[in-house]
């Protein structure tokens, strides 16, 4: 479903040149829950964008279903995070002066679904991530860290994407809810088919995937598969 | 939720904020209107003063100043010599005759006593008064008593008596003009606001108009009538000259007034049209050599309002640069705001580039959220012009005219009370007023077009930092994580 081949993203700051991903490859099949874990600062994040394609690698390549994003403009990047990618922030991102319903409607604007049609699909997504539905209209920012993250995984889902990459998901909750979050992540994988690239610090949520990497000095390295629950 | 309203609800996102760039841009937009407004007003003033004497010139006797010069009278002769100077277009002579109150025990008295009313002198020279049943609609005040009282030259007896001080009764004369259109001493058109004109102004007529207050004064209707020299005249239509002395008057067809004043033939002036803005120089030359310069006195009413036109043009241009510059003013704030908006929104661009928003998308709504704001400035801002702009287009004015009123005020040969003919008010005298006169009321098509200015600039402002929205990359999200 997903290649990394020999991806290498390099910072120069001053003197200095960091490598955070030097020359990562794997592959993801369809439905896989894979995760990603290693230390503070050891490039997991930056690994995450080069794959959503929010930041160009400094060489190397991801190839999508058989489509290479090196050298896409970025027209057609910004059509691949739309129509292929869901995205789930540590920080939630959402839009705060909008309501749940309205941030899982975005993307769906962005695709050009009609307002009917997309108010139905977010409240439907909504429920399926369990938010009370009096809070569904509540602006974002007055809702909790977790029933945040319930609306930015409802909104990763909205354009039903073939892969979901999710940075550190459970990092600003507490574990019930984080528990939560992990449950639902593994059961998209399993009910949904979608496949999931996690960058956790999270133990519990690591051993629930199906594959597991570990990022240091650059490098990814997969660890033994765990059996799936 | 459609892009638009995301753009309403962000325009609102911070209300103090939104408060503040709102009344700033409201000033601004405010004052831009005012100006537009102002510039509308005086523009059309110009237009009209442009219109209505801009191609006239007058044509008085030599030495002629209306009831107190001296000189030749003109002559019918004259007038057709006028005619005939290339590019004119209308030779409209007029003759201005003084009447008098009939007032017979105070004229018995005073001719006992071998005295008569100063000022009962015939215009331009003519002899003796024309007395009427009309009584003046302007009681003759301190000035016009003080005007008749000393160094009286023109009255037809000075006292001869007993030696003892005539006690005068002074009224002030009513002007009678002649005319051989219909048109006044300026040649612009009677304002007839009841009743109809004179018909045939070449012919002898007992139909008269008169003026708005004279009518008043004496009672007096369309189908009224009084009398001139002992003759019965019918009110054929009440007219309005704009000014109280111009009102104090009766206009006559030509032919009746040179009978009445037994002068057949003879004028006070002629009002000469000629066919284009550009020919009025040429032509004065021209019309002063074919009638000989000891003969006539032709002066442009154009040379007396040019102070007045060019403190309006002045006004104007000024009215144009503050225009633009509010204009200008309202299109930086929203480009600065909206950059500012961008660049604290950068993360939250990012987020939404990264889950598939277009550029154009997110132009497009920061656009739309500056046009919200300007909206919001614009409907506050016309309310403000509209209570401010009739203000700052009298404060322009005057401040233009107050610093060349000097030259403003000078008038012309015929201008000012006594001055005779051509002194009534009309566009060559006063010209103070004329620019005091103009009336800048905030129309809804000028408010329009401001409006429709203040949009484009806004655009052009807010496209800016919607262009640098495109240069924030998706990576902006992960910023802080």
């Amino acid at each position: 479903m997903i290649e990394a081949k020999d991806l290498v993203r390099q910072f120069t700051s001053g003197d200095r040149t960091i490598k955070p991903v030097n020359g990562v490859s794997f592959e993801l099949g369809k439905g896989q829950l894979a995760s990603i874990v290693g230390k503070s600062g050891s490039g997991k994040s930056t690994l995450l964008s080069l794959l959503g394609a929010l930041d160009k690698p400094t060489s190397g390549d991801v190839v999508v279903d058989g489509v290479s994003l090196a050298g896409l403009p970025d027209g057609k990047l910004t059509e691949y995070r739309r129509r292929d990618i869901g995205f789930v922030f540590q920080q939630f991102n959402l839009i705060p002066n909008l309501s749940a319903v309205d941030n899982v409607m975005l993307p769906m604007e962005f695709a050009g679904v009609r307002t009917s049609a997309r108010a139905q699909r977010a409240r439907e997504l909504l429920e399926q991530v369990q938010l009370d539905p009096e809070k569904q209209t509540r602006r974002t920012n007055r809702l909790s860290g977790g029933e945040q993250q319930r609306v930015a995984i409802a909104r990763a889902l909205a354009n039903e994407p073939k892969l979901i990459l999710a940075d550190e998901p459970t990092g600003n909750l507490d574990e019930q809810t984080g528990g939560h979050i992990i449950e639902l992540l593994s059961s998209l994988s399993r009910d949904h088919n979608t496949t999931i690239l996690v960058v956790t610090h999270d133990r519990g949520l690591a051993r629930k995937a199906d594959r597991r990497f570990r990022l240091q000095q650059g490098q990814l390295v997969e660890e033994a598969a765990a059996a799936r629950n | 939720m459609s892009v638009l309203a995301r753009s309403v609800g962000n325009a609102f996102r911070n209300k103090i904020r939104t408060a503040a760039v709102v009344a700033v841009l409201a000033v601004a937009i405010g004052l831009a209107l005012s100006m537009l407004v102002a510039n509308q007003a005086v523009g059309a003033k110009v237009q009209e003063l442009n219109a209505s004497v801009g191609t006239t010139l007058t044509v008085n006797p030599a030495g002629g100043q209306g009831f107190e010069g001296g000189g030749e009278p003109l002559t019918a002769a004259e007038a057709a010599t006028a005619a005939a100077v290339p590019n004119v277009t209308s030779v409209v002579g007029t003759k201005a005759l003084r009447l008098r109150t009939e007032t017979a025990t105070t004229d018995t008295a005073n001719a006992a006593a071998g005295t008569a009313q100063p000022g009962a002198g015939g215009p331009g020279g003519q002899a003796g008064g024309v007395t009427t049943s009309l009584t003046a609609a302007i009681d003759a005040g301190t000035l016009g008593n003080r005007n008749n009282n000393t160094g009286s030259t023109n009255g037809t007896g000075t006292g001869t008596g007993n030696g003892t001080e005539p006690v005068r009764t002074f009224t002030l004369p009513i002007t009678a003009t002649g005319t051989a259109a219909e048109v006044d001493s300026s040649g612009k058109a009677l304002d007839i606001t009841s009743g109809t004109g004179l018909g045939d102004y070449s012919a002898a007529s007992t139909k008269a108009l008169v003026g708005t207050t004279l009518a008043g004064k004496n009672k007096l209707a369309t189908g009224s009538t009084f009398t001139v020299a002992g003759k019965t005249f019918t009110v054929a239509g009440i007219f309005d000259a704009g000014t109280t002395f111009g009102n104090n008057a009766v206009y006559l067809t030509l032919a009746e007034a040179q009978a009445l004043a037994e002068t057949p033939g003879e004028l006070s002036s002629m009002v000469v049209t000629v066919n284009s803005m550009e020919n009025v120089d040429s032509t004065k030359t021209a019309l002063q050599a074919a009638l000989g310069s000891s003969k006539a006195d032709v002066t442009q009413g154009q040379r007396n309002l040019e102070t007045a036109v060019s403190s309006l043009n002045s006004v104007k241009g000024i009215s144009l640069v503050a225009f633009i510059a509010a204009l200008a003013t309202a299109g930086l704030i929203i480009l600065l705001i909206m950059v500012m908006l961008v660049r604290e929104r950068r993360r939250e661009i990012g987020v939404l580039k990264a889950i598939g928003a277009r550029n154009r998308t997110i132009g497009l709504q920061f656009v739309l959220e500056a046009l919200v704001l300007v909206a919001l400035g614009s409907v506050v801002g016309a309310a403000i012009a509209s209570f401010a702009s009739g203000g700052i287009a009298s404060a322009l004015i005057s401040s233009s005219s107050s610093s060349g009123a000097g030259a403003v005020d000078q008038r012309g040969p015929g201008g000012g009370f006594g001055g005779g003919f051509g002194g009534q008010g009309g566009p060559f005298g006063g010209a103070t007023q004329l620019l005091t006169s103009v009336t800048a009321s905030a129309s809804p098509g000028v408010i329009a077009a401001g409006i429709t200015a203040v949009f484009g600039v806004a655009i052009i402002g807010a496209l800016v930092p919607a262009l640098l929205t495109a240069r924030i990359r998706p990576i902006e999200v992960l910023r802080g994580e």
